[in-house]
């Protein structure tokens, strides 16, 4: 019975941590301004009337460039990450948003650095055609680049362990043993 | 009168919560490994802290409520519906330490999200998460379209007759063979065979899309994943646009509606009776209900000018409403394009058919395709009453798996879980209208969440209101489990206040 309402008071505690977990994370230090004098929020919010248009566009690079024979699809994020990313201590902005941009496959080999965990990718401008839905792609909304600039080389990023958070796992798998004994140790005494 | 449950009670559900439990903490060896195989290892350690927690709970849970009492009916939906808010709150975890998410409230939303196999996300900064957090998006997303309860059934769960009472409780009612953790297993055969396909076909279209080795074989087990258990959660935040590809999205296609269908059907398939892909009430339903919006919304964007040409308009159009109608959550256009290029009307025909959602005992969410080939029948029955004559015996019948005949409490039960879902449709919508968001929009992500397909407009986002976040989290869970182990719960917890 003690050992139960120990586990209870365990429970609640435990409870009451992630209640106060739930509140809002405010982190410090603003997301950078948006480098776009037309972000791609704007573009996909009047898709009708920047149909067509030429448009300049900046972002950073992420995944990889998909090259499809003399061209290839690269993707521009203009979000809170597109100069830092969180890993290297860039505040919560949101989630990402960004372009799909169509390019020759000469220009997009001037990008080395693609956005991943790992990696903060080259900040590139484009300058080309924007589609809301492009009839060349199967309606996808996306700009056809006639240029490419790298405005900024990416870098690599590390994301050393936290000592704190590497006691926790210590102490807690610790705990997680030696109860996996314990109930292996009482299961078979009951059987005995 | 309300009975008090017994010590006895609570000792046999904290005992199989507790296994549960540890079945979420041996889950998360898949994107641990995966963490040390990329050499991730700051997000290695949230994998170890999450796992120590789900054992620390489920071990200390067994020590603490032994008993040697097996399931009962109630005990089961408990077990089921409580399983899932702790293994929430427990898989959080991972998220909340990966730095982000905004809050514990928005990393247990998209953990609830994954296991309902919902889809929609607060995951900030997506585009740069490990391939260990994506792995665990995508593993919780594909465990929870086959149950985490059947998980624990198929591999930790040894010759208990009370099983099947959990299996039912996660919403699941069908007996592919006569032992039920034999037909956990049979679930857990027919999923890891089209894996094993899936995966391969869509790593292979991948390379061929200029994808780098590493990263094809990633993505195409993530989107298999996503596909298969209609979840809709994919690697990066582009989703499925990210590859502008025909054959990407036709393969993405193949593997959710298959993942749509039921597991019954799949098991009738297997064991060589073909013919029941044509004949069943379920696939029939679907493809009347599907092609009936996919031309309505055709017409409306064809009317709209949206696309140039009809092929293009056929394609997208397609894509989205099956991926809304297998309650998936794929799109090959931006959030906000529903509302600026599709408008009110293809918005509607998306909602109805993300409300209807796909088959029952499948890893699809929604009214279900069963139920409205059951309210139809029961409908034209009546109608055939009507203009027979008064000695006539009209008799109706309908075919999943076998013949049924149509008799009222088959109905009534069809009719009473539509109606609860119409109820729970109209109560997140006027959550969202209420916090200030357009009715068609906070109809379209309210029926999203409550259908667990995860197509957004663009309302979910980390800056949206908490209560719509607790309302979300709900009716995914509500939907997932199809209302009644959630209220056993709720019946439990007011019958150790209230009962005598």
């Amino acid at each position: 019975m003690r050992l139960r309402r120990a586990w209870l008071g365990a429970l609640a505690a435990a409870l009451l941590v992630l209640t106060a977990g739930c509140a809002e994370q405010h982190a410090g230090g603003g997301a950078p301004e948006n480098p776009n004098e037309l972000s791609s929020g704007d573009l996909v919010e009047r898709m009708r009337e920047y149909d067509g248009m030429s448009v300049s566009f900046t972002g950073e690079a992420i995944g990889e460039a998909m090259l499809r024979g003399d061209h290839a699809w690269i993707h521009l994020n203009d979000d809170a990450y597109y100069e830092k990313n969180i890993e290297e201590g860039a505040p919560l902005g949101g989630q990402n948003s960004g372009m799909p941009v169509w390019v020759s496959a000469d220009l997009a080999r001037k990008i080395t650095t693609f956005g991943d965990y790992k990696h903060e990718g080259d900040v590139v401008r484009v300058t080309g055609v924007f589609h809301a839905a492009c009839p060349e792609h199967g309606g996808d909304t996306d700009i056809h680049a006639e240029s490419l600039d790298v405005v900024q080389r990416g870098h690599t990023v590390v994301d050393e362990p936290k000592r704190a958070k590497l006691a926790w796992a210590i102490a807690l798998s610790l705990v997680a043993g030696a109860l996996f004994v314990a109930d292996r140790a009482i299961a078979g005494g009951l059987r005995a | 009168m309300m009975l008090k449950p017994r010590l006895e009670d609570h000792l046999v559900i904290g005992k199989y919560t507790g296994k549960v439990i540890i079945g979420v903490g041996l889950l998360m060896v898949i994107p641990l490994l995966t963490s040390i195989a990329f050499a991730e290892w700051d997000t290695a350690i949230d994998f170890v802290i999450g796992m120590a927690a789900c054992f620390i709970f489920g071990f200390g849970t067994q020590i603490a409520c032994r008993t040697d009492k097996d399931l009962e009916w109630s005990h089961g939906l408990v077990v089921a519906s409580g399983s899932w808010v702790v293994a929430t709150a427990l898989g959080a975890l991972p998220h909340f330490l990966s730095g982000h998410e905004g809050s514990y409230l928005d990393a247990m939303f998209d953990v609830m999200s994954g296991y309902t196999t919902t889809g929609l996300y607060l995951l900030q900064d997506l585009d740069h998460v490990s391939h260990g957090l994506n792995m665990w998006r995508h593993v919780l997303t594909y465990a929870g379209g086959q149950g985490i309860v059947v998980i624990a059934l198929a591999f930790l769960f040894r010759g208990t007759a009370g099983a099947y009472k959990v299996y039912v409780g996660e919403g699941k009612d069908e007996r592919l063979l006569p032992n039920v953790i034999n037909t956990a297993r049979a679930i857990w055969l027919v999923s890891l065979v089209w894996l094993a396909f899936g995966w391969i076909a869509l790593s292979v279209t991948g390379l061929a899309l200029g994808q780098s080795p590493v990263r094809a074989i990633l993505h195409g087990l993530w989107v298999f994943m996503g596909a298969w258990s209609t979840g809709g959660f994919a690697p990066q935040s582009y989703n499925t646009m990210y590859y502008h590809s025909v054959v990407f999205e036709v393969l993405s296609v193949i593997v959710f509606i298959a993942g749509s269908f039921n597991f019954a059907l799949h098991w009738a398939v297997w064991t060589g009776k073909r013919a029941e892909i044509r004949k069943n009430i379920e696939t029939v339903s679907f493809a009347i209900t599907l092609t009936t919006l996919v031309l309505l919304a055709t017409f409306v964007l064809a009317r709209n000018g949206v696309y140039s040409d009809a092929v293009i308009l056929a394609r997208k159009s397609f894509y989205q409403l099956a991926s809304g109608h297998t309650t998936t959550g794929f799109s090959t256009i931006f959030s906000r394009a529903f509302v600026t290029q599709w408008g009110p009307v293809g918005m509607l025909a998306t909602t109805i058919a993300m409300a209807i959602g796909a088959s029952a005992c499948s890893t699809a969410g929604g009214i279900k395709g069963i139920r409205v080939g059951i309210i139809a029948k029961a409908f034209f029955h009546d109608v055939r009453k009507m203009l027979s004559p008064e000695s006539a015996v009209v008799r109706t019948k309908y075919h999943h798996v076998r013949d049924i005949a149509l008799e009222d409490p088959i109905v009534r039960t069809a009719m009473t879980i539509t109606l609860a879902y119409v109820v729970m449709y109209l109560i997140v919508t006027v959550v969202g209208v209420l916090h200030g968001y357009p009715v068609v929009e906070a109809a379209f992500e309210g029926v999203s969440a409550a259908s667990n397909t995860g197509l957004s407009c663009g309302v979910t986002l980390p800056s949206m209101p908490a209560a719509m976040k607790v309302a979300y989290m709900v009716a995914m869970w509500l939907g997932r489990l199809e209302f009644m182990s959630v209220f056993a719960l709720i019946g439990y917890g007011v019958s150790i206040v209230r009962g005598k």
